[in-house]
């Protein structure tokens, strides 16, 4: 107390307004403290913070939900990145205030969190039973029942593609073509490449960091024990294949554009002919649009190396610090309902992980003019539905792929080790963790 | 380490001699030639290159910059569209320039204030425990900051201040750095004499501390408030944590022009520039005072 | 450090008639006397008090946490000694760290504090256009860090950007910014140098103004050359600021974090962790997958540990070196 005061009159010495502190509460309300704190909450009325970030594609969503539910405001927190929104989290966490009334998890991170339960309320609502697909609620289900995040969007997986570079190889263009060519496993992927590279020189992808990504998801225990318990990397013979498989066709065949996913030059790649195909989630299409602007020839086939995979996906969740639980969880209800999540898909195309969502006309009559035109919402359902296995991911997932990914780019992007050096390294890494 | 034979010279030949014979033989104030202002320019252009460079970017367009790793040397025509568009999306830009205004300028303000303060006890008053105290305020400039997050974190929601202007002010109102420097320059532009001859003549501790300490340090006051104001401006990763996008100062903000799909660098160099700019106006009305200053610090030898 | 100046006008107004016998002499004399003894506590106090909850509260939290089994999110553990010291001590990742940490200091905090106090001396010169230079030279600080990142890692992009362009245009062989160890830490360096050069410059030039212009003008009449007179003079005078810059960019450097989390996207250091800092390391520790606030607090340890080690050093070396120009100064006479 004696500090606060102190400080406090410090703080008068520089000149400011002090009823700041007198009304801050643990709902931060930034529009009282740049408007001389002259809004009192009256009894009822309420505000909801919301954290996301990225595109969620909750701007008029949000304004739709305060008209829908007077007395309560709705304040919108963005953050850049995934990765800055998980620092902040994780630091509101570990302090035990301060976070958002809802806020939003990427999948990446949710195993991490899944830890600790008791920072989140329970969502589980028989009501909602059945609304999203089985393993997007899976993924957010601890071990004793317990529901931590109601799913947003998810990313089914197809394959995009330069249609006009098929053409120069002599490979059909047509999607549907296209989608019968690839139809198969990783390795019949490879082979096509294989044949558009005997008459092209452009890379057949983009980074074999990321083809691992969608080879990987396809395992339902990559690098774990569904108890949780990590494999040892130096005996996952699984990893192992496909670490070696990938690497074969990026590097001794030459199939990657040996590009760093999100880098400088990846970015870059989209304007310069830099690759013919890469495999992309709902989300990435949003990307390749915005990347390639004014490049002509992108679609997108309905296919799947190995059947179906997802990539991201999104929760949302309640922590337990905060002082609403209850109209938190209607919100965030309200956010991942079908027609919501739909209006979310329509205008940022955030694919929807509810059921009903994916039977939508509106949804499946959506197409996409970059992409040539191609039935978009038609195309990602299908993969949706494809996708068969629920890859276990416990809380050391992110840790051990890490140590693979590395390795992968260390020989695919920066050429500095070959794959035999570049593994031993990840074992070293994985050894370093102390599992 | 007194000043060597000035006073011996002085003596013999007088000053005026002294001062004429070290002008003949290429001194003090000798015009300096062609290599110091090609070496100049050479720094000038290194300095101003990289900024001119998010210029070039910012007045482009996403596809062109890809196409084109080396940008043409003149900008091109959309630099006002790019800043229209910083201004105009969601991040709320002019609340932000106003947050970072107010929070550059109290940290600024009281840095200058404190750190002078504290600066002038340490280098020039006689109390127990001077020593061991400087160093300590030395020694706590190593703790790295990002461990005190956390912590620091704790102590503003405490307070209930999380999300607002004084979670970022209140810290940064003194600093070790400032404390340091000031100490530093004070102990080396402020003789003793001049303080005990203040004492002798009955002036209470805080008047010597007004009319001769004060004075002595206004060049450094000048640099540490730029530097404090600067510093503020461009803090990113706490203002960050502690106020949010609802919230936020300008680096924060500009920061979201990045959380669309793809990275549309015409855009986030326009943001870097829309960011940048305050500070160079600023600096420019600043800096004439800042030279003066620094002028004036050199008179009192 | 008692430099003999010309008698400076005195700037408070001289008071002859201070010891007026006005009031009770005792009460007068206490005061004075209290006035002497508490100011200068009273004059430290506000930067004690902030830095009490601000600095001192972290600190000491953090030497708690360090020796505790200590989960960010699942928190206090036991206690287990020194335990988290011995595990970051004995991992190979935390001696990647410290070099590459100690590569990019010395290449950033070398050539920087050479380039400054030679281009300070060059300003300090009878210059035409003195505001000019010396705001262009300051002019890279007002950018952020963070701006600073963004423009530099689009120049060191490997294969589209604007250096290795460059380079393959005069026919030189790309340089592998972001896969090389060495190179990259020339790429982090050179934000560094970018940002902080003209800030150490202009520290540097203030000082070197206040140098009283008779010391030159002596050292003249003595005969010394211009190099002469830099060693002579202006080293010595400098004494404090050096301290001061050697110190603060001491501390900055081996703290560095923004500009090498910032030259990648994934903000790791690469993936053979080969830009990756102590702090980076520390962040890493907490943050990242292992959430071990336990271990990260013992790194924050060691790296103020090492800090206070090498700050000393310095201060041990920049005090000789401006003693050894004084000494020199006292032979030329």
């Amino acid at each position: 107390m004696r500090i606060t005061r102190l400080t406090a009159g410090a703080a008068g010495l520089a000149g400011l307004s002090l009823v700041l502190a007198a009304c801050g509460g643990t709902e931060a309300d930034g529009d009282a403290a740049a408007g001389g704190g002259g809004s009192t909450e009256e009894a009822g009325d309420i505000t909801l913070t919301v954290a996301t970030f990225n595109e969620f594609g909750y701007e008029e969503l949000l304004d739709e939900y305060m008209a829908e539910n007077p007395g309560i405001t709705v304040e919108h927190k963005k953050a850049a990145t995934s990765n800055e929104a998980r620092d902040n989290m994780n630091t509101r966490l570990a302090a035990g205030s301060g976070l958002a009334d809802v806020e939003a998890i990427e999948v990446d991170w949710l195993p991490e969190l899944m830890q600790y339960p008791d920072q989140f309320v329970d969502l589980a609502d028989p009501e909602l039973e059945g609304r999203w697909l089985d393993w997007k609620v899976e993924q957010a289900t601890t071990a004793d029942g317990k529901l931590i995040g109601y799913g947003t969007d998810i990313g089914p997986e197809a394959v995009a593609y330069r249609s006009d570079l098929f053409a120069e190889a002599g490979l059909p263009t047509d999607r549907e073509e296209v989608a019968e060519l690839l139809e198969g496993d990783w390795e019949t992927y490879f082979e096509v490449g294989r044949q558009f590279a005997e008459s092209s020189d452009v890379p057949w992808f983009d980074s074999a960091q990321a083809t691992y990504q969608g080879m990987v998801n396809q395992l339902p225990n990559a690098y774990e024990e569904t108890d949780g318990t990590a494999k040892d990397l130096a005996e996952n013979s699984d990893v192992k294949a496909l670490y070696d498989q990938v690497l074969t066709a990026a590097v001794d065949d030459g199939l990657s554009a040996g590009l760093e996913q999100w880098g400088e030059d990846w970015t870059n790649a989209f304007q310069n002919d830099g690759f013919a195909t890469m495999l992309a989630p709902g989300w990435m299409l949003g990307v390749i649009e915005g990347n390639a602007a004014g490049v002509e020839g992108w679609d997108i086939a309905d296919v799947f190396p190995g059947g179906g995979g997802n990539w991201g996906g999104s929760f949302l969740t309640v922590p337990a610090q905060g002082e609403h639980p209850e109209e938190a969880k209607a919100l965030a209800a309200w956010l991942t309902a079908p027609e919501q999540q739909v209006k979310a898909f329509i205008s940022k195309g955030t694919f929807p992980s509810q059921v009903e969502a994916l039977e939508s006309e509106e949804l499946l009559g959506q197409t996409n003019a970059f992409f040539n035109d191609a039935p978009t919402g038609e195309i990602l359902a299908n993969r949706a539905e494809a996708v068969s296995v629920t890859p276990f991911k416990g809380p050391n997932y992110f840790a051990i792929h890490l140590a693979v990914s590395d390795a992968i780019v260390r020989v695919d992007a920066n050429g500095t080790d070959d794959a035999a050096t570049s593994w031993e390294k990840a074992l070293t890494a994985f050894d370093e963790l102390g599992l | 380490m007194s000043a060597p034979s000035i006073a011996v010279i002085r003596q013999t030949a007088g000053p005026g001699a002294a001062r004429a014979a070290a002008r003949r033989r290429g001194g003090v104030n000798r015009r300096p030639g062609w290599v110091t202002y090609t070496l100049l320019t050479v720094v000038l252009l290194v300095s101003v290159y990289p900024i001119y460079y998010a210029i070039l970017l910012a007045s482009s367009d996403a596809a062109t910059i890809a196409q084109n790793p080396v940008p043409s040397l003149v900008p091109e025509g959309n630099l006002l569209e790019n800043l229209r568009r910083v201004v105009d999306s969601d991040i709320q830009f002019w609340r932000a320039l106003g947050n970072s205004l107010i929070v550059s300028t109290a940290t600024a303000f009281s840095v200058v204030v404190f750190s002078t303060l504290a600066g002038y006890s340490f280098a020039k008053l006689r109390f127990r425990g001077r020593g061991p105290l400087l160093v300590f305020v030395i020694a706590t400039m190593a703790v790295p900051t990002q461990l005190g997050i956390v912590p620091l974190f704790i102590v503003m929601s405490e307070l209930g201040w999380v999300g607002q202007l004084q979670a970022v002010i209140v810290p940064g109102m003194v600093t070790a750095f400032g404390v340091f420097w000031m100490t530093q320059y004070l102990s080396e532009a402020l003789p003793y004499e001049l303080v005990e001859a203040a004492r002798v003549d009955g002036c209470s501790m805080i008047r010597t501390f007004w009319h001769v300490a004060m004075p002595a340090a206004r060049p450094a006051a000048a640099m540490l408030a730029l530097f404090t104001f600067v510093g503020s401006w461009t803090n990113f990763f706490w203002p960050f944590i502690v106020l949010g996008s609802t919230n936020p100062t300008l680096t924060v903000a500009v920061q979201l022009l990045q959380a669309s799909y793809f990275k549309d660098y015409s855009l986030i160099m326009a943001g870097v520039v829309a960011a940048t700019l305050p500070l160079v106006v600023v600096f420019a009305l600043a800096g004439r005072h800042l030279v003066t200053g620094i002028m004036q610090g050199a008179v009192k030898g | 450090m008692a430099v003999t100046t010309p008698a400076p006008p005195t700037p408070a107004p001289s008071r002859p008639t201070a010891r007026r016998d006005t009031g009770p002499r005792g009460l007068r004399q206490r005061l004075a006397r209290w006035d002497v003894t508490f100011s200068p506590y009273l004059y430290i106090a506000p930067f004690f008090l902030v830095f009490a909850v601000a600095g001192l509260f972290p600190i000491v939290y953090t030497a708690y946490v360090s020796v505790h089994d200590w989960h960010l999110i699942g928190g206090q553990g036991g206690f287990v000694g020194l335990q988290n010291y011995v595990d970051v001590l004995t991992q190979p990742r935390f001696l990647t760290a410290l070099r590459n940490t100690f590569s990019i200091f010395l290449l950033s905090s070398v050539p920087q504090l050479i380039v400054a106090i030679v281009v300070a001396a060059v300003l300090d010169a009878n210059l035409r256009a003195k505001t000019f230079w010396r705001m262009g030279v300051l002019l890279p600080y007002v950018v952020a860090p963070v701006a600073v990142a963004l423009i530099f890692s689009k120049m060191f992009a490997d294969q589209s950007g604007l250096i290795n362009t460059v380079l393959a245009g005069v026919g030189l062989d790309p340089i592998g910014w972001h896969s090389d160890p060495l190179a990259s830490h020339v790429a982090i360096a050179t934000m560094v140098n970018f940002r902080w050069t003209g800030y150490n410059t202009l520290i540097l030039l203030a000082a070197m103004q206040a140098v009283p212009r008779d010391l030159y003008e002596a050292a003249v009449i003595d005969g010394a050359g211009r190099l002469r007179q830099f060693l002579s003079v202006t080293v010595p005078m400098l004494r404090p600021t050096l301290i001061f810059v050697v110190i603060t960019s001491t501390i900055g450097g081996l703290q560095i974090f923004d500009e090498p989390r910032m030259f990648d996207t994934l903000g790791q250091g690469g993936a053979d962790r080969q830009w990756m800092t102590v702090t980076m390391y520390l962040y890493e520790l907490g943050w990242g997958a292992q959430k071990s606030f336990g271990r990260a607090s013992a790194v924050a340890w060691i790296l103020f540990l090492i800090i206070v080690a090498i700050g000393l050093l310095n201060f041990a070396l920049t005090r000789k070196i401006a003693s050894a120009g004084a000494a020199t100064k006292g032979g030329a006479k």
